[in-house]
Order: C-alpha cells, then sequence, then structure tokens
C-alpha cells in the first residue's frame, strides 16, 4: 500500500511539475496563438465565477482533470468570482473564440438572476456556444428539529410565524422557496443570508426554521439527523434522498434545480467544437468523475449544448411566467 | 526645509553591516529621535480641507442613499444603512471642523519632497494600465528602474541590475513555480 | 478508555514519516507563500490544492493544515516588517509590529508573534482535542441577533483601539462602514454604488483595502519620508525576545488563547473580533495605555495568540458540524470533498482515524511551525536591512502581483493603488487607516445581521434584550462605552472638588 501510495505522489508531481512547466511558456496578453493554429494550442483555461472550494469550483476543477487528460493539454480552473458569476462569464464571453478559454455556467446565472437584477446585467446564452451540460444539483428545504415541522403540510398548518432563510437574492433557493410559499399560501418571513452555509447553520440552530439549500450541503446533516428535509424542487424523486417526496408530488408546480455546463466564446470552428465536446464526454465517462458525482449529490445531466440551450431558456420563461402568475418579485423585500 | 539634503547621497554598504551595536538606541531613544526630526503638523488649513472633504464625500454618501430609497426602520430598503453611516461621516467631520480648527498635534505638512510620493503614485498608475497589454514585464521593469534610479538614488548600474533581477525573480515565483494567471509577455 | 484509544491512533498515523514529511512540506511551502502579502492563507491553499490530488486523504489533510499554520504566519511576518497585513485578523499586529521593526525590534516582535502563536495554538487544539463536541453548539446559539451585538462590540473596541485624535478615528471608521456597504445588496438585490461595475457587484474585497491604505500608502510615505530625514532607521538588532520581553507578555499571551478559541469558534469574523479584542483587553489592563500604537510588546502578543487560537478553533465548527467558520475553512472543506471526505456531523464516528489524525498533525504542524520559525526569523529580519531603495520597488510589486491573484483582477490591482493613494492622504491629514480596515471588516456583519434580526425578530427590538447572550454582549457593549465616560466625569468632580474644597465653597460639598 505504501508502495501504492508514493507512486500516486510522484505521478501527482509529476502532473503538477508537467502543468505548471506548460504554463510558464507563452504570454497570455494580445494575441497569443497563432491564427490558424490547431486546436489545442497550448493550456485550456477554465475559468469560474465562484470563489474555490465552493460545489460549482469543485465541479469545474473534476471535469477539467478528465478533459486534459483527452486534450493533452493542462487545463488550469481560474477563479474570478463576482456577481454570481456573471463577472466571469461576461469576461469569458469577449475573448477570441479559440477554444483557449471555457466558462463553468450556472443555470441560475441564465435563468433566475435576470429576475432579480436590472436587464443590463443579466446574461443571455447569445454570446457564448456551449460546450455541453455537466450535471443537475437539487435543492431542498430543510426544517430545524426543534421547530416540530416534519412535511409541508405542517407548514401549512403552523401556528407560529415561522422564518425562512434562502441562499441569497436570485438563486434557485430563493425562487423555490417563494414559489412553495406563493402557491401553498404559506405566511413567512423570508430571510436572506450570504451562501447556503450560514443559511443551514441557521436552520441547526433554530435561528430561523427552515431554509432551502443545496441537497450536497444538507446531506450530512440530514443524515445525521440535525435538520429534517422536507422536500425536494426536483421535478422526480432524487435518487439520494428516495424517501423525500417532491414539491410536484405534493401538488407544486416548483421545479427548480441547479444545473451547470461548459461554455466557449461564440463562434467556435467546427473541429475545436468537435474536439471540446469530446473530451468532456471522455471526462464524464471516467470512473473518477462518476464516483465524485455521486459523492458530492450530483445527478448526472451530460446533454448536449445544443440542448442545453433550450433547456435553459424554456426555463428561464417558466420561471418568469410563474413569479408573474403568483406576483413574486426577487428583487425586493 | 533641507533641501540641502540631496536625496543621492544615501549610500548604504552593499553588505550586511558587522554588527555594529553601539548605534543600537533604545526605544526611548529612538521616540525621542524621531520626535526631534518629526515633521510639522498638518495645521488648521490642512484640518479644514481634509474634514470639508470628509463631510463632501459624507453627503454624497446621503444623497446616494437617497436614491437608494431609504424604507422604514421596520421594513428598510437598500438605502437605509449607508443613509445612517453617511449622516455619521458628515456629522463627525462638522465637529472635526470646529474642533479641530487650532490644528492640533496630527498629520504632516506636504514639502516639496512630497513630490517623489506623487511620482510614485504615477508610475504604479501607469503599471496598472501597462500590465493588462503588454504583460506585468515590461512595466514592472520600468517601475522598479524609476523607483530606484531618480525616486531611490541608486547608480545607473545597480538600478539596472537591480531591476532585472527582481523582475526575473517574480517571474520564477509568480508564473514558474506559482502558475497564476498575471498578464505576462513571456 | 474509548475516547483515548482512537486519539492515540491518530498520533500514530501523524507520526508516520511520510505524514510528518508532508507536514513539514506543508508548513515550509505555507510560510513561503505566506509571506507574499496578498496570499493569505486562503490564496495560499487555493494554489497548493493540487498537489493534494494525488495523496492519501489523511496525508493531503496533513499537509493543508501544516500549509494553514505556515501561511498563517507568513501573514503576520509581513504585517511586522512591511506593515501589509495579510488578512483581517491580523491587522492588529500591525499597530505595534510595525512600530517595533522601525525600532529595530523586529526580531523580537516576530519571535514573540511565533511563541504566542504556538501557545494559542496549542491551547486552541487541547479546546479541540477535548472540548470540541461541547463547544460546538456556541456557534449554533449565535443567531443574528447575537451577531449583531457582537459587530456593535467590535466597532466599539475599533474606536477604543485607536492612538489618535478620536473624532478623526471616528471618521475613518464610519468611511469603512460605508465602503462595506458597496456592492449588491443581499436582502434586495439591488446595486449600491457599484457605478454599473460588475467588479464591485461583490463588493470591494478586504485584502486591496488594506494592502492598499496600509502597504501601499506606507510606501508612498516613505518615497518621500526618505528624502525629508536622511536619518536611516534604526539598525536591525536581531534579538530573540529577552526574558524581560516574555515575562511583559506572558499575561497577554494567557489572556489572548482563551478569547481567541471562544471567539474563534464562531462562524463569520469570529478571529478578526478576537483579535481587535485581545488589543484592546490588553490596552485596557495596561498602566500606561499610551505606550500602544508606539511598539508595546502586549499589542503585537495578545492578538497574535488570539488569532492563531482562533484559528484553531475554527476548524470545531468544520470537523463536528460540517460549518466552514470562514473563507479558508470554506477551501479545507472542499479539499475534503475532493478526497472524497464530507466533513459533518458523522464524521467523527465514520472517520475517526482522519478526525484524530487531523486534530493531531495540528499538534505537530505547531511544533513543527515554532521549529522552524526560529532560525526564519533571522532570515526574515534581513529583509530590513536591504537598502530601502531597492526594498521599495519591491514591496511595492510584490503587493499588486499578489493583489491581483486574489480573485484574478485587474480592477483589485487599480483599488490596491488607489487605497494606495488614500492611505497616503490619511497618514499626512492625520487620520489613521486602522479604524476604517477593521470597520470595513465589521461592515457587512453588522448590518446584515442587524437586518436580519429585524427581520427574524419581526421589526421588535426588545427581542435584543431577550436572548441571554445578545443581551449579555449588548450589556457589555454599554458598559465598555459607557465606562470612559462615567469616569471622566467622576475624575473631573473629583478635580473640581479638590479645587472647590476652599473654605468659601465648603457646605456645598
Amino acid at each position: 500500500m505504501k508502495k501504492q501510495f508514493t507512486r500516486r505522489a510522484m505521478l501527482s508531481m509529476a502532473a503538477a511539475t508537467a502543468a505548471l512547466s506548460l504554463a510558464a511558456c507563452g504570454g497570455n496578453v494580445g494575441g497569443g496563438a497563432a491564427e490558424g493554429a490547431t486546436f489545442p494550442s497550448g493550456p485550456v483555461t477554465l475559468t469560474v465565477g465562484q470563489a474555490p472550494g465552493g460545489s460549482t469550483d469543485l465541479i469545474a476543477r473534476a471535469a477539467a482533470e478528465g478533459m486534459a487528460e483527452k486534450l493533452g493539454v493542462a487545463m488550469p480552473v481560474v477563479n474570478k468570482p463576482g456577481a454570481n458569476g456573471a463577472l466571469a462569464t461576461q469576461e469569458v464571453a469577449a475573448m477570441k473564440a479559440d477554444g483557449q478559454n471555457l466558462v463553468l455556467l450556472n443555470a441560475s446565472l441564465i435563468t433566475i438572476t435576470p429576475l432579480a437584477v436590472s436587464a443590463s446585467e443579466a446574461v443571455t446564452l447569445d454570446e457564448l456556444d456551449v460546450i455541453g451540460g455537466l450535471s443537475q444539483d437539487d435543492y431542498v428545504m430543510v426544517a430545524s428539529t426543534k421547530s416540530g415541522v416534519k412535511s409541508v403540510a405542517d407548514l401549512k398548518k403552523s401556528e407560529s410565524k415561522l422564518s425562512f432563510g434562502t441562499t441569497g437574492v436570485g438563486t434557485g433557493s430563493q425562487l423555490a422557496q417563494a414559489l412553495l410559499l406563493a402557491q401553498g399560501d404559506i405566511k413567512g418571513t423570508i430571510v436572506p443570508f450570504d451562501s447556503g452555509s450560514p443559511a443551514l447553520t441557521a436552520v441547526m440552530g433554530n435561528q430561523v426554521q427552515v431554509s432551502t439549500v443545496q441537497l450536497g450541503e444538507a446531506k450530512p446533516q440530514i443524515d445525521a439527523g440535525t435538520v429534517v428535509p422536507l422536500v425536494v424542487f426536483s421535478s422526480e424523486r432524487n435518487s439520494f434522498l428516495p424517501d423525500v417526496p417532491t414539491a410536484v408530488e405534493e401538488g407544486y408546480d416548483v421545479p427548480v434545480s441547479q444545473y451547470r455546463a461548459i461554455a466557449a466564446p461564440k463562434g467556435l470552428s467546427a473541429e475545436t467544437k468537435t474536439a471540446l465536446v469530446d473530451a468532456l464526454k471522455a471526462a464524464t465517462a471516467r470512473d473518477s468523475y462518476k464516483s465524485f458525482n455521486e459523492s458530492n449529490m450530483l445527478s448526472p445531466k451530460e446533454i448536449s449544448g445544443e440542448e442545453v440551450v433550450t433547456e435553459w431558456n424554456e426555463l428561464a420563461a417558466k420561471y418568469k411566467k410563474l413569479t408573474e402568475q403568483y406576483n413574486i418579485s426577487l428583487a425586493s423585500k | 526645509m533641507r533641501a540641502d539634503k540631496a536625496p543621492h547621497v544615501e549610500d548604504a554598504p552593499e553588505t550586511d553591516l558587522p554588527e555594529t551595536d553601539e548605534e543600537i538606541l533604545t526605544p526611548e531613544q529612538l521616540a525621542a529621535a524621531w520626535a526631534a526630526e518629526a515633521p510639522e503638523p498638518a495645521g488648521p488649513v490642512a484640518n479644514l480641507v481634509s474634514s470639508l472633504v470628509a463631510m463632501a464625500l459624507g453627503i454624497a454618501g446621503l444623497l446616494l442613499s437617497l436614491k437608494l430609497g431609504l424604507g422604514t426602520p421596520a421594513e428598510p430598503r437598500p438605502g437605509m444603512w449607508p443613509f445612517i453611516v453617511s449622516l455619521v461621516v458628515a456629522v463627525l467631520s462638522v465637529v472635526q471642523v470646529v474642533i479641530g480648527r487650532a490644528g492640533g498635534k496630527d498629520g504632516e505638512k506636504f514639502s516639496s519632497y512630497s513630490w517623489y510620493a506623487g511620482i510614485g503614485f504615477a508610475t504604479l498608475v501607469g503599471m496598472v494600465l501597462l500590465m493588462p497589454v503588454v504583460g506585468f514585464e515590461i512595466p514592472s521593469l520600468l517601475l522598479c528602474f524609476v523607483w530606484m534610479r531618480w525616486l531611490g538614488g541608486e547608480r545607473w548600474r545597480s538600478a539596472t541590475m537591480y531591476s532585472i533581477l527582481i523582475v526575473a525573480a517574480f517571474y520564477a515565483i509568480f508564473i514558474a513555480a506559482l502558475g497564476t494567471t498575471i498578464p505576462r509577455l513571456f | 478508555m474509548d475516547f483515548f484509544g482512537p486519539v492515540l491512533d491518530g498520533f500514530g498515523v501523524v507520526l508516520d514519516p511520510t505524514n510528518l514529511l508532508y507536514c513539514l512540506l506543508g508548513v515550509a511551502i505555507g510560510m513561503l507563500i505566506g509571506v507574499l502579502p496578498g496570499l493569505g492563507p486562503a490564496a495560499t491553499i487555493a494554489i497548493l490544492l493540487p498537489l493534494t490530488y494525488g495523496v492519501e486523504p489523511v496525508t493531503a489533510i496533513i499537509m493543508l493544515a501544516g500549509i494553514f499554520y505556515g501561511a498563517q504566519y507568513g501573514g503576520t511576518i509581513t504585517s511586522v516588517l512591511l506593515r501589509i497585513p495579510g488578512e483581517a485578523s491580523s491587522v492588529v499586529t500591525v499597530f505595534d509590529g510595525y512600530v517595533l521593526a522601525k525600532q529595530g525590534r523586529a526580531g523580537t516582535a516576530l519571535g514573540i508573534a511565533a511563541i504566542g502563536s504556538f501557545i494559542g495554538g496549542t491551547v486552541g487544539i487541547i479546546g479541540l482535542t477535548f472540548l470540541a463536541p461541547v463547544v460546538a453548539s456556541f456557534a449554533l446559539d449565535f443567531g443574528p441577533p447575537e451577531y449583531t451585538a457582537l459587530a456593535l462590540l467590535g466597532i466599539l473596541l475599533v474606536a477604543t483601539i485607536s492612538g489618535g485624535s478620536k473624532i478623526k478615528a471616528l471618521i475613518a471608521a464610519a468611511f469603512g462602514l460605508f465602503l462595506a456597504t458597496v456592492g449588491r445588496d443581499i436582502f434586495t438585490g439591488a446595486e449600491r454604488f457599484t457605478f454599473g461595475n460588475l467588479s464591485m457587484a461583490d463588493g470591494i474585497d478586504f485584502v486591496p483595502i488594506a494592502m492598499g491604505l496600509f502597504g501601499v500608502g506606507e510606501i508612498l510615505y516613505n518615497l518621500e519620508e526618505r528624502h525629508r530625514a536622511a536619518s536611516a532607521p534604526a539598525t536591525v538588532a536581531n534579538v530573540w525576545p529577552s526574558r524581560k520581553d516574555l515575562k511583559q507578555a506572558s499575561g497577554a499571551i494567557g489572556r489572548g488563547s482563551v478569547l481567541g478559541f471562544f471567539l474563534g469558534i464562531l462562524p463569520g469574523g469570529g478571529a478578526t473580533i478576537a483579535s481587535l479584542a485581545a488589543y484592546a483587553v490588553e490596552k485596557k489592563r495596561a498602566k500606561d495605555p499610551s505606550r500602544f500604537g508606539k511598539g508595546a510588546i502586549e499589542g503585537v502578543a495578545g492578538p497574535e495568540t488570539a488569532n492563531n487560537a482562533a484559528a484553531t478553533s475554527s476548524f470545531i465548527p468544520l470537523l463536528t458540524l460540517g460549518i466552514p467558520a470562514n473563507a479558508t475553512m470554506a477551501i479545507i472543506f472542499g479539499a475534503l470533498l475532493i478526497q472524497g471526505v464530507t466533513p459533518g456531523p458523522q464524521l467523527i464516528t465514520e472517520h475517526p482515524d482522519l478526525f484524530w489524525g487531523v486534530v493531531n498533525s495540528m499538534y505537530i504542524g505547531n511544533i513543527l511551525l515554532l521549529i522552524m520559525s526560529i532560525p526564519l526569523v533571522g532570515l526574515f529580519v534581513k529583509i530590513l536591512r536591504i537598502r530601502a531603495a531597492i526594498l521599495a520597488p519591491i514591496t511595492a510589486l510584490i503587493t499588486m502581483l499578489g493583489a491581483y491573484t486574489i480573485r484574478n483582477s485587474m480592477f483589485d490591482v487599480m483599488l490596491v493603488v488607489l487605497f494606495g493613494a488614500l492611505g497616503y492622504l490619511m497618514k499626512k491629514f492625520g487620520f489613521e487607516p486602522g479604524p476604517l480596515v477593521l470597520a470595513f471588516v465589521l461592515g457587512s456583519l453588522l448590518e446584515s445581521s442587524l437586518r436580519r434580526s429585524l427581520l427574524v425578530l419581526e421589526g421588535d427590538p426588545t427581542g435584543f434584550f431577550t436572548r441571554p447572550i445578545s443581551a449579555t454582549l449588548l450589556v457589555t457593549f454599554v458598559i465598555v462605552a459607557v465606562w470612559p465616560m462615567i469616569k471622566t466625569v467622576l475624575d473631573k468632580r473629583k478635580k473640581a472638588n479638590a479645587v472647590l474644597s476652599d473654605p468659601k465653597v465648603k457646605e456645598k460639598v
């Protein structure tokens, strides 16, 4: 076992050195690669609009590992957090369409954020070539153990006014929860937090009674019994929480999930796009990637780039319609 | 004014001094030495100007916050908190205008040497503007050289040599070893 | 001995030569990278994360813990030597640490910081070993009202620790609070003071502000100062803290350990408030508070001990509850996920080897740090012997490149330069940057907790006083705020009495 370990260490060291030496040749300003050079002509950068360590970042790193192997070049993951990912996406969209720069997209940026911010800041898929979809990350509504709430029905019956934590403005957590409350005519105070972790912590301490967070974050707490799952917002039952009903089953029209995809600036040549699509397919087919999905509660959703565009645009339209129908405004209050 | 002290005579020895123990001053002696050399305090005009600038910032904050909407204490709109904070800035600035009208002991007067800081700032801005266009190497080299030769009074040769060494070292650390994505030419 | 079995096994894991080597490697690399301004523990770990991919989980985590400790201390080095705090919790160290360095006592400051960090860290780890499950729930008892009270107390401490003009310090602090409101309002999504710039949508990062106001501001100021006063700064006496220094700092180290341990458990801002509180406590206790800000050794020992104890106890919510307490913990959380381990309430039962391996690696990492820092302090202090004309561009460049790496953004570099100019001007006009930076750090915590509290309490402010923890904190706030006023009034009356004890008016007394 020890021998194997040293070999792994050596391999990783070797890989790191290779990546570094590759990264160390050639500048990264201005023109860079010569026109007509074959793809890939150097390291392919995958930009992530979220801070390192979060689920989006981890997904990017898992995908980049496999893609780098297939493409035969290093694929560094660069974090440019800002404005829910809009900053990174706009930056990459403005780059040259040579396939050397990719961005990891969160669906919520396209489908939900526009409901909360002004039109000028909204990001659309028009400026991007989507390479392919990656996975689906579900939202789950959890209640604190002290609140005594065990189901959506309990929420409706509750006599005391409940507080509902969300992971922020313009997130799937906020939208899903707001839709459920509106459709069920449940009264409560919405309390926005900065991200998933404090929203979950607040439920654990009964500071708020209910929160909607991403499944990967909530799962360890659900398993440990520190929070009670009420409902998941995927359209079908989640394979990681088979006993928890979906909102649709409970009679609510709230199909909200987080999806992720990889995209490049618009206008890739056909060969480059094929190479990237193949690399992505190879990456998602790897066992290590599959087990990564498994351990992070992600359901694979490896659809083509065209399907991503249609599905996301449909979702955006649907969410817009639902919020108008129930008179929900994500932006104020 | 001590204009007679040319800025270029600061010729510290190249290598470490052998322990010059007798030069070590106690903190108290040092404090006394510093106090003796301390520049003149900024004075009443500087106090007035800086307080007015702070007040202007506070008022600008107030206006911008009003534009965001205040709401009510029970249901605050985005401008409520910045409004309160800006109000504190503005009110305290007025207080400072009055309290500090005699000048006080803090701050420092600008002197002809303050231009050095101005030039330093200008080169830093230049570096920020050039870096995304031509990478960090050339602007860094120029900045090092300007700071050593003209702001620091190094000789041509040592300024050139150290500038090149420094940029090479930065390249080795940030690009080769850490693999960061700092804009670069090579 | 159900408890000690796994603990001892954990030591076995850590003392395995490979793991020990990785720990040493982590501490060394962490310290070397952490010493680059801008690259605090979080950034250092993020950069080095790929090194751990191919390694066994326990070894990887041990290495990360080593990097964490090393980077933490690396930040102290820049605070003391160059006046560039790498993260919010070492801002306070700058006040006295940098002055000590200018007095030629950088070795003393760094030595005390190393010893304090070691003791604080050790107290933290012992607490983590024995108290983790008990105190973990402490973090859960902190709801929005408690955080509001804590942030208020923190802001008050900011005002008390300043040395110069109180009004100017308050103006700077209020301006810091204002800067903290820049960005997308998390309650309504409205853009505040961003002028349509997406780079500011998430607000301004702490690092450009701190590195600009302190670091670049000082560099610009020195460009001028060097020519104005030709006398060289104090000779660098490479002295290790003397027995007298140690004795003077021992109380501060003890108090800092306890303060740091408990405040560090709180997610969000715990370590910063701990360092602030430690400084304030030392200043309050000192016979001659005016020494602070002019090179008081306790002013380095207290906060440095506290922030290291806090850094260690911030592992408690991560390892026992699965809550990452700050950005650094979030990255370690991610690193654990990559290794296929999900931190959470069940970690200790499902992966006892890993849990105790991590905890015990901290003991080792902490000791290794102390052993390594002793010879390295001497080396780092030599930085100050570099001629100012050459050191200045090095520091300026390193600050700017470091600022870039945080978010890979040129905008942040521009911010550093602009805040550098502001820092220079503030110095010229007698405003201190400390209150601004610290208030900035606490500002978003204060605003969002306050607004969240009002939501949870349904707009009823009496709710703050019916909750035991927030009530206690608010009472402390009132005492700390009001006591100096009462004291001045009392002193004045005493003096007045002394004057009035003139026979003619005696009957009045």
